[in-house]
């Protein structure tokens, strides 16, 4: 099943009044968590993925998913609102949302917002729809190596392009992988990196540490910067939504090539955040009113809202069809796929053709869903910002260790939270990059498992790296984005040597 | 106060630290080859190379500036009032498990809901307990009773025959 037949097929699957009261929960949910410090996307979708173990995975995944759409445009919410980021990739929005608003334009920049993040979203799903078949032919031909290769071009990528530090990008893949090695081994059944704690056997759940190291480390760095929520007040009435969206055309270029570099870096594992810097970067230089920019310049919000929400939906493409998942975020619900039993990657569009289309047709919905909720319900949430963080820091701290007892029953798991909390806080002061690691930790067995399969196929030799044209290339991408740091530094110093 | 420099080679010395510890780890279970392909501790192994290698690097890095001194050594990690900030916050959440684990979850979030409010932010007794109150009560009813997940109990759950 392909493109329009599987589209419509589902339609069917989600348009069921179940599904779509559980699209307007999770939508309600995200915004809540995206507003509230502290609780962002990732762990938002963490902490309700173990209500989600009995639930039909379609259910499931639609609930999750809705959350993570009513998270990304949360954050915007508390950007321009609050001038606080209430999502690391809503960061570049506070540059021209916040000075729009503080010019007494905070419905037109709210409007703006919700307008271009939501014909982001759109045209990342439109992308999912026509590329998932052609992806998943073009995966169903990767064995073991190959899906080495695809693993390794990610996390090249992370050292080379995220931006961090790629040293410190490096140590926080490696301890993401280690930390996944930790327990029972499910090939030799060896009991690793335990040291004979009992507590470890059953390993170290990336749940607890998404929850730790984005939940309690982004609070204490709230804490830290001595919080004080200066908030505008806006409503938004259907005239000024529609005055906006009269305006919108006028910005064509720049929502298309928001779009364009949000697609790409949500497909490449680059993530939202980078997408919305990147894409605001660009906006800037091609812009004709440069100068404004940072003083209220529409295209200024535009931009990352735009990029943000095309790299957040088009992130679902690589992690059902390669089960690699583009952001953190989808790093948690590939988790939660492989919890509810099913198996991300090519096959997972051949044997369960109503959860993929089934969720493509939900994020069609959920985000049209999320624009209509999100506009409807600003005051709301904003209001619930000017309750004291005296109460709402505590409120979120007991949320989130709940969270992680729930995961799994083990109290264990309190101090593990607490620690990647501790970790997450220090991680984030000194530049060591978060999502890699959870990237890390989620797919460190798939990852090690691949590496093990092409060895054996090989008899131990590293040529199978090497061994056809597909894999050969996905390697030497990969060593290129891996020495990217040392490859530009070397032109630009050629360059300069000639000037 | 503590300075970025001083932080940053703490943080590489614990890393490589972790790095140690994964290497030997995974050397108990065998890091070469076996007829059944690499050996269990193969794969651990490299990523603790890796994670010590990186670390060592990260720590020098980190340590130039005490050759050269005036160079960074001013740049600031942590203020003494952000300290304060932060213990603040995290020592009650230290006790927040702690309570946690010998009283249950729900009597543990009452506490450190009634003590951050009440000591810490000076809110009335009143208010507070009624805030510290509702919410294992919230908890419960959506926890357990909506989604039916167990939650950590204590000696209190059990005497109420919860």
């Amino acid at each position: 099943m392909d493109g329009f037949s599987g589209l419509l097929h589902g339609f069917g699957v989600a348009l069921t009044w179940y599904h779509v009261t559980l699209m307007v929960v999770g939508v309600l949910l995200g915004i809540l968590v995206g507003v509230l410090p502290g609780l962002g996307a990732p762990n938002g979708v963490s902490l309700l993925l173990p209500l989600t173990f009995t639930m039909d995975p379609v259910s499931a995944i639609i609930l999750l998913t809705s959350m993570y759409w009513g998270a990304l445009f949360g954050g915007s919410t508390t950007s321009i609102l609050f001038n606080i980021p209430g999502e690391p990739s809503s960061v570049a929005t506070t540059f021209d949302g916040y000075p729009m608003a503080q010019n007494g334009r905070a419905t037109e920049a709210l409007s703006f917002a919700f307008l271009s993040a939501g014909f982001g979203a759109i045209v990342g799903v439109l992308l999912i729809t026509a590329l998932s078949g052609w992806v998943t032919q073009f995966a169903l031909k990767f064995s073991s190596p190959e899906f080495f290769g695809v693993y390794f071009l990610a996390f090249a990528s992370f050292v080379g392009l995220s931006g961090a530090p790629p040293l410190k990008a490096a140590v926080s893949i490696a301890l993401g992988f280690s930390l996944a090695a930790v327990g029972m081994d499910s090939v030799s059944g060896s009991l690793r990196l335990t040291f004979g704690f009992d507590v470890l056997l059953a390993g170290i759940s990336f749940l607890v540490a998404v929850i730790g190291l984005f939940g309690i480390g982004e609070l204490i760095l709230t804490i830290e910067d001595g919080l004080k929520l200066d908030g505008i007040r806006a409503k938004i009435t259907p005239r000024d939504v529609l005055r906006t969206a009269a305006q919108m055309p006028k910005h064509w270029a720049t929502l298309l090539r928001s779009s364009i570099v949000g697609c790409w870096m949500g497909i490449t594992p680059g993530g939202p955040t980078a997408a919305s810097f990147m894409s605001y970067g660009l906006a800037k230089r091609f812009s004709a009113y440069r100068a404004n920019f940072g003083k209220g310049e529409p295209d200024g919000v535009i931009a990352p809202e735009t990029a943000d929400h095309s790299a957040g939906t088009s992130a679902m493409l690589p992690m059902m069809a390669l089960g690699l998942p583009g952001s953190a975020t989808a790093a948690v619900m590939l988790g939660g796929l492989m919890i509810w039993g099913l198996n991300p990657g090519p096959m997972l569009f051949v044997e369960r053709p109503d959860f993929v289309w089934g969720l493509i047709a939900s994020m069609y919905l959920g985000n049209v869903v999320a624009v209509v909720l999100v506009l409807a319900t600003v005051p709301l949430f904003a209001s619930i910002l000017r309750i004291p963080f005296a109460i709402i820091g505590p409120l979120i701290v007991v949320v989130c260790f709940i969270g992680a007892y729930t995961i799994a029953g083990r109290p264990f798991d309190l101090w593990l939270a607490l620690a990647f909390g501790a970790l997450g806080y220090a991680f984030k002061k000194l530049d060591y990059p978060i999502a890699p690691l959870i990237l890390a930790m989620v797919i460190g067995d798939k990852a090690e498992d691949a590496f093990r399969q092409s060895m054996i196929m090989s008899k131990g030799s590293l040529t199978i790296f090497w061994s056809n044209p597909l894999v050969t290339s996905l390697m030497l991408l990969g060593l290129v984005l891996l020495f990217w740091p040392l490859i530009g530094a070397m032109i630009q110093r050629l360059r300069s040597a000639r000037a | 106060m503590v300075a970025r420099w001083q932080a940053e080679l703490g943080m590489a010395a614990f890393l490589a630290v972790i790095g140690v510890i994964t290497i030997t780890g995974a050397l108990e279970y065998g890091v070469g080859w076996s007829p059944s392909g690499p050996e269990p501790g193969a794969f651990p192994f490299y990523m603790g190379i890796i994670v010590l290698v990186a670390s060592l690097a990260n720590g020098l890095r980190a340590a130039l500036p005490l050759l050269r001194p005036g160079l960074w050594a001013e740049r600031p990690f942590l203020k003494p009032e952000q300290l304060r900030l932060v213990l603040g916050f995290t020592l009650p959440i230290f006790g927040l498990v702690v309570a946690s684990l010998m009283l249950g979850l729900y009597v543990g979030m009452a506490l450190y809901l009634f003590g951050t409010l009440v000591f810490q932010n000076r809110y009335p007794v009143l208010k507070a307990s009624l805030i510290a109150g509702a919410a294992p009560v919230f908890a419960y009813f959506l926890i357990e009773r909506t989604f039916r997940v167990a939650m950590l109990k204590g000696p209190l759950e059990a005497w109420l025959g919860l």
